[in-house]
C-alpha cells in the first residue's frame, strides 16, 4: 500500500463520511413524511406540520444530497481506496440517488391516478343507474363512483375554475 | 367543492397525502398544502388562506337529470374505470376501519352526517334520521334552517327558512303563510310566493369521525321535538 494515501493530506475518510451523511439526510427527507402522512395512522397536528415542512424542502434537500454524494464519490474513488470501501461508497451513493428519484414521485397519484383534463358527455347519453349518486354543480354532474377514486378534478365550470373534491 | 382561484392565480391541485383519513392536496403553482375538508392552506406560501366554497349537491343521477336535462356528466377515464368504487361503496366502506373515534352521542365513526357550518355554528344532522323525517326544522347558529329530502328519498338540501314550512299529505312542502307549494330546488311553484326561492345552505355529507375531527365544537341534531344538544 502506498504510504502517501494513508498519511497524505488527501485522506479518503472525510469524503466517505460525507457520502454517509448525505445518505442519512436523503433517507430522512423521504422516509419521515412518508411515515407521518400515510393512510391508517393517527396523526397529531404537530407532526403533520413538521412532515409538511420537510416535504416543502424535500426536492431541494434531495438534489443537494445527490450532488454532494456524487462529487464526494468521484473524489473518493480517485483516491483509490480498497475494493470493499469502493463498493460501500458506490452503494451508499446509489441509495442517495434512489431517494432523490423517489422524491420526484407522487405516491398518492400512483395509487389514485389523477383525472387530468376532464371531459364531459350529455346527461341524455350517460349510462348511469338512476340511483347512482353524483356531485352536482348546476349543469355539471360528477359521478361519485369516479370522483371517489380520483378524489380531485380540476375543472372550469361556467367560467369559474373549481376543484371538485371527494 | 372549492374555487381554485386565489388573488387572480388559478391553482391546479394534486392529491398529496392523507391526514387522519381526510386527504391533502398540493397546488402545482405555489406548492402549498391544503386540507380537503376545510379548504384551508395548512403549509407553504398560502398557509392560512381559505379557498372559496362552491355550493354543490350530492344527488341521485335521476334527480339531477330531471332538474338539468341538458346538463353534462364527467366521463370515466377508461383505464381507471375498473378501479372505480362500486355502487354500494357507501355500504362497503362502513366496515373499513378508522383511526379516529368520537363515541359521543353513541355514533359509530362511519355514521353518515349532513354537516352544516353556518351562522356561527357547526351542526351535524344524522343522514338516516333526516331521511326518516323527510323535513327537518331546526336552527343553526342564529338562523332557522330546514332540511328537505328530495322526491328520490335520498337527496337532501338545506335552506334558510322558518317553521312556517310543513309537509303536505302528498309529500310536497308547503308554507302556512302563503299556502304555496315549494319544490326540491326551494322555489315556490304556485300560491302567493310563486317564483320566490329560499336561500340555499351548504350541507356536506361526511362521516361522523371526519366531521367531528374538523368541527370539534359541533352540535348534533337529535330528532324532531328533541332538546338541542
Amino acid at each position: 500500500m502506498d504510504d502517501s494515501i494513508a498519511t497524505g493530506p488527501a485522506h479518503p475518510k472525510p469524503a466517505f463520511s460525507l457520502i454517509i451523511a448525505t445518505l442519512a439526510i436523503a433517507i430522512f427527507f423521504v422516509a419521515y413524511p412518508d411515515y407521518v402522512i400515510r393512510p391508517m395512522r393517527h396523526q397529531g397536528a404537530g407532526e403533520l406540520q413538521a412532515a409538511l415542512v420537510v416535504l416543502q424542502y424535500q426536492h431541494l434537500a434531495e438534489f443537494l444530497c445527490a450532488a454532494a454524494a456524487l462529487l464526494a464519490l468521484v473524489f473518493y474513488l480517485r483516491l483509490k481506496p480498497g475494493r470493499g470501501p469502493q463498493i460501500r461508497a458506490i452503494s451508499a451513493t446509489a441509495v442517495v440517488l434512489v431517494c432523490a428519484a423517489f422524491s420526484r414521485v407522487n405516491v398518492f397519484e400512483v395509487m389514485f391516478h389523477p383525472a387530468g383534463a376532464p371531459s364531459f358527455q350529455p346527461a341524455r347519453e350517460t349510462k348511469l343507474d338512476g340511483d347512482e349518486k353524483v356531485l352536482a354543480v348546476n349543469t355539471r354532474a360528477y359521478p361519485i363512483r369516479s370522483i371517489s377514486y380520483h378524489h380531485i378534478v380540476n375543472d372550469v365550470a361556467g367560467g369559474v375554475p373549481i376543484a371538485v373534491t371527494y | 367543492m372549492w374555487g381554485r382561484e386565489i388573488n387572480g392565480l388559478v391553482l391546479t391541485f394534486h392529491l398529496a397525502g392523507i391526514n387522519n383519513q381526510n386527504f391533502l392536496m398540493r397546488d402545482e403553482q405555489t406548492g402549498t398544502y391544503w386540507q380537503q375538508i376545510s379548504g384551508r392552506g395548512i403549509s407553504g406560501p398560502l398557509a392560512g388562506r381559505s379557498l372559496k366554497l362552491i355550493p354543490s349537491d350530492e344527488l341521485t343521477f335521476k334527480l339531477w337529470k330531471s332538474e338539468q336535462p341538458d346538463g353534462s356528466v364527467l366521463k370515466d377515464i377508461p383505464a381507471d374505470a375498473g378501479d372505480y368504487s362500486p355502487k354500494d361503496w357507501d355500504v362497503k366502506i362502513q366496515k373499513y376501519p378508522t383511526v379516529l373515534s368520537f363515541p359521543e352521542h353513541g355514533f359509530k365513526p362511519r355514521d353518515v352526517m349532513l354537516g352544516i357550518q353556518a351562522f356561527g355554528e357547526a351542526r351535524a344532522f344524522p343522514y338516516e334520521l333526516v331521511l326518516r323525517e323527510k323535513l327537518v326544522q331546526d336552527r343553526v347558529g342564529t338562523e332557522p334552517v330546514i332540511l328537505l329530502v328530495g322526491p328520490d328519498g335520498q337527496s337532501v338540501r338545506a335552506f334558510r327558512a322558518n317553521d312556517d314550512f310543513f309537509r303536505a299529505p302528498d309529500g310536497s312542502m308547503m308554507d302556512s303563510a302563503t299556502g304555496s307549494r315549494w319544490n326540491f330546488k326551494g322555489c315556490a311553484e304556485d300560491g302567493k310566493s310563486k317564483g320566490a326561492c329560499l336561500e340555499r345552505i351548504e350541507a356536506i355529507k361526511d362521516f361522523w369521525f371526519d366531521w367531528r375531527n374538523y368541527h370539534p365544537n359541533t352540535t348534533v341534531y337529535a330528532g324532531a321535538g328533541r332538546r338541542r344538544k
